[in-house]
């Protein structure tokens, strides 16, 4: 997916240092690399290294310590043009389903009937139709992660950031999930920059894979994956497949 | 189809239990009077008590309407403005925390002190009737909504005010999508506490700032060792209690649909 054209998001050099109560927490050492625009990269690194961090770093959610995070303004509005999908679903309980799909429709002012279909054909394509009218409290943890992914994408956001969308989902929705994901990812030619703990999840899903050290993490490898799309579940069987997905596990184990 | 009635039967008691539990606490009462052949003015039997709100008494110069009214009309103004003022006083509070750290400490003076007793000097300063009631009132009533709407609009999940921040919403959007929604069960115990002593400000506010209502009716009556209008009265200020309640618990299912769905009654 990589063309040579300008990337749609570089970071330079981003520190992050937490401080609380005096002690100091080198959680960012250092790290650098561009997103291109269509691109799938994912983020894989030991737990506490700092993927959380660095993502809400890029959504403002967070200040950087030192560095930079470059984005061309005229293509690229990072404070409106972002979907974020949380580690947890976050739905606000109070809300019907189709009320929490179009939250960020209502924080960014746009027009919410005319959004109305959109949030029922995101509901659809994650595999909720027909929830609308629930309430969070009446879907499994699984179903709320996918509204909270229908959420993320109804301003059709241009970079969509996923902190461990998956992670608490079971190992067969979860590949489904993977799939449908590459399917809207295709479709709707987002960029996106997703962290995971899963090393085939990562292989299976990316263009590209970023490897992070433990704390204070850096850049340990950033890897492509050449593998065909559209990828189907037989990828996974694939000798490149095992191969990048060894690659990705023993930097982890140096790093 | 074979436990459908017994269905019905189980929804009816859960509907008639707390009812039930009146009336035969109404019976063992009159029992015991009747037993225990206790003087009418120390405690009238239920039965004489009612007789006196029902059955027109000679010697009355009063009509038990026209006070109802009048107090039920002193009841719905006070709580409405307890309701309203406090809401909007703990938004105010919980804007901005230099306000909140100024003022909270002068309304937990306000409500340690014993209204009751400051009462006769608010009638002094305002004089008698309907306004000084209603503040009056409002000061024995107002500190739970105001302080469980302050901690409803604070306690919410921070992670949670991540999902407005990202998009760049605003401070009021902030309030409007997320503190507000989040603290409306904190409102409603607020409003229910409050409910149950606006009656009892209502009643002091009676007691000192009015010549009308059912605060008037027991305080006179008591002057006169009149026992069985208390009573009646008394009777009467629960059951304004009790109904205020209900009214409020109600209005919460209509406001919270998310809290009730799916689960029943008992
Ligand atoms: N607000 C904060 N204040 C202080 N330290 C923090 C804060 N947020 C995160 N940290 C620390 O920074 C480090 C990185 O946290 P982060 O949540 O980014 O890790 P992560 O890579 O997302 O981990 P996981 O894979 O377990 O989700 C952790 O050691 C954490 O304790
Ligand atoms: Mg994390």
């Amino acid at each position: 997916m990589r063309d040579g054209s300008k990337p749609l998001l570089s970071l330079k050099n981003v520190k992050k240092t937490f401080t609380t109560g005096g002690t100091e927490l080198k959680a960012l050492g250092d790290v650098t690399f561009d997103v291109c625009p269509k691109e799938f990269v994912s983020i894989v690194g030991p737990s506490g290294c700092g993927k959380t961090t660095l993502l809400k770093i890029i959504a403002g959610l967070l200040p950087k310590s030192s560095g930079e995070i470059i984005v061309d303004k005229k293509d690229f509005d990072i404070t409106r043009e972002v979907g974020f999908v949380f580690q947890k679903p976050l739905l606000l309980h109070w809300r019907k389903v189709i009320d929490n799909v179009l939250l960020p429709i209502e924080i960014l002012k746009k027009d919410r009937k005319a959004m109305e279909e959109r949030a029922q054909y995101l509901l659809a394509l994650v595999g909720l139709e027909g929830f609308e009218d629930r309430y969070p409290g009446e879907l499994s943890g699984g179903m709320q992660q996918r509204v909270s992914i229908a959420r993320a994408l109804v301003h059709d956001p241009k970079l969509l950031l996923m902190d461990e969308p998956f992670g608490a989902l079971d190992a067969i929705t979860r590949e489904r999930l993977n799939i449908e994901l590459l399917r809207i990812w295709q479709e709707t030619g987002k960029t996106i920059l997703f962290v995971t703990h899963g090393i085939n999840e990562a292989v299976f899903l990316s263009d590209r894979v970023i490897v992070l050290s433990a704390r204070p993490s850096r850049m340990i490898e950033s890897l492509d994956i050449k593998l065909p799309r559209p990828r189907q579940q037989e990828v996974r069987v694939q000798p490149e497949f095992g191969a990048y997905a060894l690659e990705i596990y023993k930097s982890l184990e140096i790093g | 189809m074979k436990n459908l009635p017994t269905l019905k039967l189980s929804s009816l008691w859960a509907r008639l239990k707390t009812p039930l539990v009146v009336f035969v606490l109404l019976v063992i009462w009159e029992l015991c009077v009747r037993a225990f052949k206790i003087k009418e003015y120390i405690l009238p039997s239920p039965i004489v008590a009612l007789q006196h709100l029902f059955l027109p008494q000679p010697d009355a110069n009063y009509s038990w309407i026209v006070h109802i009214r009048i107090t039920l009309n002193e009841l719905v103004i006070s709580f409405l403005v307890t309701s309203v003022l406090g809401i909007l006083i703990a938004i105010g509070l919980a804007w901005n925390s230099t306000i909140k750290k100024i003022i909270m400490p002068a309304f937990v003076f306000l409500n340690s002190l014993p209204i009751v007793a400051i009462a006769p000097l608010l009638v002094l300063w305002f004089g008698y009737g309907l306004k000084t009631n209603i503040l009056i009132a409002f000061l024995v009533s107002f500190f739970p909504v105001v302080i469980n709407t302050t901690v409803g609009l604070f306690e919410i999940e921070d992670d949670l005010l991540d999902l407005v921040k990202y998009l760049h919403g605003t401070k009021l959007q902030i309030f409007l999508k997320l503190r507000l929604p989040n603290s409306l069960p904190y409102i409603f115990t607020g409003l229910k506490i409050s409910s149950t002593m606006c009656v009892v400000g209502v009643i002091v506010g009676e007691f000192v700032a009015s010549d009308k209502g059912l605060g008037y009716i027991i305080i006179n009556s008591q002057y006169t060792m009149d026992s069985p209008p208390i009573f009646a009265g008394l009777m009467l200020v629960s059951l304004f209690g009790v109904a205020l309640f209900g009214i409020v618990s109600a209005l919460e299912r209509l406001c919270m649909p998310w809290q009730f769905r799916g689960r029943n009654e008992n």
